[in-house]
């Protein structure tokens, strides 16, 4: 009994008697982290490059040598200030939405009983086989159809209330006692009132896991935005970001070949700045997101 | 923390005698249906809605205007003895296979090494390995076209330092594929790091010091304790990865347009060539059976991991 405590009140996973790890292990572990962060630092640092040493001597870097032409040329040639304003407000909105929404359903499923229940909670867990992909053709219709096409509401209303959020909020909710509810109850909060002001604060951990990977991948959201936007005005800034590759691998030309390349890396690094500052801030939340994802397999 | 200091009562028990008792007896009715219905209302107008109208769609031949005939199965007829549908999922199907098998080994390896307890740096790796994960697509799909440029790129640079000759990356029908599929693992490996690794943290530690007791050399320990434990993280890997492999869309369209000679031309952008030919009756058609695929892939790698637990 003793040792099952002690066990369990050490590190999760496997205990002391694991070997320590040995070299080898750390020059795996270490060569495959370089492979992994190599690529981003090459990007921002080649973009900081001028041109023409992109070209010529793709490895080297040097403090003394940067120079932001690149992001200058890239300001100029596509309206990524638009698209980094459309892709902020797009993020707000719907991740408000999602934010708002997400936990106050998730909440009714973990805590109520009500009729029909099980028959909702079926469709939504239906809806999360769903792949985004059979919905495009329609839905780039039926914006069509209600004039929507170019338009913000387009970009944010679909999946702004998404079925993964509301189960993983339902399951975080199933976590809170009832008798917190229940004194809630008795102390004549409304149904709302409980929620927002007992519940939410609880499960506030669960809710910033929630936002920052929600963030995320709206961010980084590019097949519905690339299929329902097609004016400048209302692109996102993945939108913008690909209209400029494809004008570079459109026209393969030699002349401005290595300006268009550091306009390109240029674009890159600025697109993955907030993300990875986001990253680097809130890791913990991130990889919480993440995890939480692999609770519905 | 915990340790020494009693847990304070998480709140004030109602007195029994309170003012309104009846008032904690009461259903709420009305409330739970409130708080649900958004979600039900955006589903049926932006899920629901269309997926109708794409069932019925996939019956027409509706060209995204005039007038829509109905054809009946001409569409899906059309698809499954067409060449082009066929190469779509062949090329999905190559991308799977350079995918999944190397992402689930390598990443296990990788979970392996990270969940033991006595390594050090270990929160630095896993922000190393997650951190392709959060980068934009769109952003690292234009890094690998400047790095992966046959006459100036950062990889035939490397390739020729070392005395290798130059690879036609992206131009080449042979290794347009692999570089996207490099490409995907680079972005996603990472997710299945952290999923395994989740999954190898849930064993206790005590099975493995029963099983170290009983003399099961490590080796048998991974086979016989690990795996089995992590079959679940794994099959859910499978089914994930398979989704987004046959989906695959913004790594083609953006790198390669799905050349050279239509190599990179996978289920997800072979589907959006129908949006770009205003062909919306095959390209619903095209979606359904996409999705079919993956729907039954899916229920396949899940029966085929869990068969081998029994």
């Amino acid at each position: 009994m003793t040792s099952l405590m002690t066990s369990r009140t050490e590190k999760p996973g496997r205990s002391l008697s694991q070997p320590r790890p040995g070299p080898l292990q750390y020059l795996v572990l270490g060569l495959l982290a370089l492979v992994f962060v190599y690529p981003i630092w090459w990007a921002v640092s080649s973009s900081l490059k001028p041109p023409t040493d992109i070209v010529r001597d793709p490895l080297s870097f040097s403090l003394g040598s940067a120079t932001l032409d690149n992001y200058r040329a890239m300001f100029d040639d596509v309206p990524i200030g638009t698209g980094f304003v459309n892709t902020v407000l797009v993020v707000a909105v719907k991740g408000a939405m999602t934010m708002f929404f997400c936990p106050l359903a998730g909440y009714a499923f973990a805590k109520y009983r009500f009729p029909g229940k099980n028959l909702l909670f079926g469709v939504l867990m239906l809806t999360l086989m769903l792949p985004t992909l059979v919905l495009v053709i329609p839905l780039l219709l039926e914006m069509s159809q209600l004039g929507w096409v170019n338009t913000y509401q387009a970009l944010i209303l679909p999946g702004s209330i998404d079925a993964f959020s509301i189960f993983w909020m339902r399951q975080t909710i199933a976590a809170v006692p009832d008798e917190l509810l229940d004194a809630g109850r008795v102390d004549g909060a409304s149904e709302f009132g409980i929620f927002a002001r007992i519940v939410v604060p609880v499960i506030r951990p669960g809710i910033a896991a929630l936002g920052v990977l929600t963030a995320m991948n709206i961010y980084n959201d590019f097949v519905w935005p690339v299929v329902a936007v097609n004016d400048e005005s209302h692109q996102t800034l993945q939108v913008v970001l690909s209209t400029l590759a494809q004008n570079v691998t459109g026209n393969r030309v030699g002349a401005d070949f290595a300006t268009v390349w550091g306009e390109l890396l240029a674009a890159g690094s600025i697109a993955m700045l907030p993300v990875l500052a986001l990253f680097v801030l809130l890791q913990r939340h991130f990889i919480n997101g993440i995890l939480a994802g692999s609770v519905k397999g | 923390m915990t340790s020494g200091t009693l847990t304070p009562p998480r709140k004030e028990r109602a007195a029994p005698d309170s003012p309104r008792p009846t008032r904690s007896r009461r259903k709420p009715f009305l409330a739970p249906y409130l708080f649900v219905a958004p979600f039900y209302i955006v589903f049926a107008a932006f899920g629901l809605y269309p997926l109708v109208f794409a069932l019925q769609l996939s019956f027409t031949d509706w060209k995204g205007a005039g007038r829509a005939n109905f054809i009946g199965l001409e569409n899906y007829t059309y698809l499954l003895t067409s060449e082009e549908f066929w190469s779509s999922l062949g090329n999905s199907a190559v991308m799977w296979l350079l995918i999944v098998p190397l992402q689930i080994v390598g990443g296990l390896a990788a979970a392996v090494l990270l969940a033991n307890a006595r390594l050090r740096l270990r929160g630095m790796f896993r922000v190393a390995f997650i951190a392709p994960f959060v980068t934009p697509l769109v952003a690292m799909a234009q890094v690998w076209i400047v790095a992966f440029d046959t006459d100036y790129g950062l990889v035939n640079h490397l390739f020729n330092l070392v005395g290798l000759p130059d690879i036609d990356w992206l131009q080449s029908t042979v290794w347009a594929k692999p570089t996207l599929a490099l490409l995907f693992l680079w972005k996603t490996t990472g997710f299945a790091i952290i999923i395994l690794l989740a999954g190898l943290q849930a064993v206790p530690g005590d099975v493995y010091e029963a099983a170290a007791l009983d003399g099961a050399s490590r080796k048998r320990q991974f086979w016989s304790l690990t795996l089995p434990l992590v079959r679940r993280s794994i099959a859910f890997l499978v089914v994930v990865q398979t989704l987004a492999v046959f989906q695959m869309f913004a790594e083609p369209f953006v790198v390669t347009q799905g050349g050279p000679y239509g190599s990179t031309t996978t289920g997800g952008l072979y589907l959006y060539n129908h949006i770009l030919a205003s062909d919306l009756g095959t390209g619903a058609a095209n979606s359904f059976l996409l999705v079919l695929l993956v729907f039954a892939l899916s229920l396949l790698s899940v029966r085929l991991l869990r068969s081998r637990d029994e």
